[in-house]
């Protein structure tokens, strides 16, 4: 990728000063993910995507994108981590991975109608509640 | 069956996956989070392909991210093992309240 091309991705990125403090930066930023990711069995962009934007000046959507071809190592190191102590459950995450194919096809036409501000809304509340059976127990 | 209602509630890499395996399957925590990161792998790969396809993001810069990334997700994962299932219960349900609360402020500070 020319640096011009590269100033298109992420225009911070190529004009940032010091460009070995961009390196670290980002690796801060993968390492925080990596962290989350490890710790909680989620992918991290929920960490690393508000970092990629605020501090290394992506834009939201390539933020995302980034975010996710992140997460391919990070998950991958997590699954053999836990799957060592024999913790991974294959055939749930396999039929789970199925599922959710399909799930999301329709998922993306009924979210196409949503109010966003109204899903946000519900979304947060739901959070919160599984939250707080999280915390109960079942 | 699970795994369309998965889908459906946008859970393919989220973070209802975990809660779901713990509440809804009855895993324990640590074998939910294990679980999780097998689903959010494929995922990720299959999101990843389709969104260079676009010409959106930068995966060769994306994987050195998640090389580093690997090593914090190694150390993660030894500290979530070496915590008792209760503990990490509570930290994940502080992760979900947290996320749960800026969605509601979100929404509430968005023009109707």
């Amino acid at each position: 990728m020319t640096s011009q091309q590269r100033a298109g991705v992420a225009p911070g990125l190529a004009a940032a000063p010091g460009s070995q403090w961009r390196y670290a930066r980002l690796g801060a930023i993968g390492l925080a993910g990596g962290l989350f990711s490890g710790l909680l069995g989620v992918g991290g962009g929920v960490v690393m995507v508000p970092l990629l934007v605020l501090w290394a000046h992506y834009g939201q959507r390539n933020a995302h994108a980034v975010s996710l071809g992140a997460i391919i190592p990070i998950s991958l190191a997590g699954v053999l981590t836990f799957g060592a102590a024999g913790e991974v459950r294959v055939w749930e995450a396999v039929a789970l991975a199925a599922g959710s194919i399909v799930g999301a096809q329709a998922g993306t036409t009924l979210l196409a109608r949503a109010d966003e501000r109204k899903l946000k809304l519900a979304f947060g509340v739901f959070l919160l509640v599984v939250a707080a059976f999280m915390v109960v127990g079942r | 069956m699970a795994g369309v209602l998965a889908g459906l509630l946008g859970v393919g890499g989220g973070i209802l996956l975990v809660p779901f395996l713990v509440l809804a399957v009855g895993m324990s925590q640590h074998e939910a989070e294990a679980t999780s990161l097998l689903v959010i792998l494929p995922t990720a790969i299959a999101a990843s392909v389709a969104l260079r396809r676009r010409g959106v993001g930068d995966l060769p810069v994306a994987l050195v991210i998640g090389v580093v990334g690997a090593v914090g997700a190694v150390v993660g994962a030894l500290l979530a093992l070496s915590l008792p299932a209760d503990v990490l219960r509570a930290v994940f349900a502080v992760l979900l309240a947290i996320a749960g609360l800026r969605l509601i402020r979100d929404a509430r500070t968005e023009q109707a």
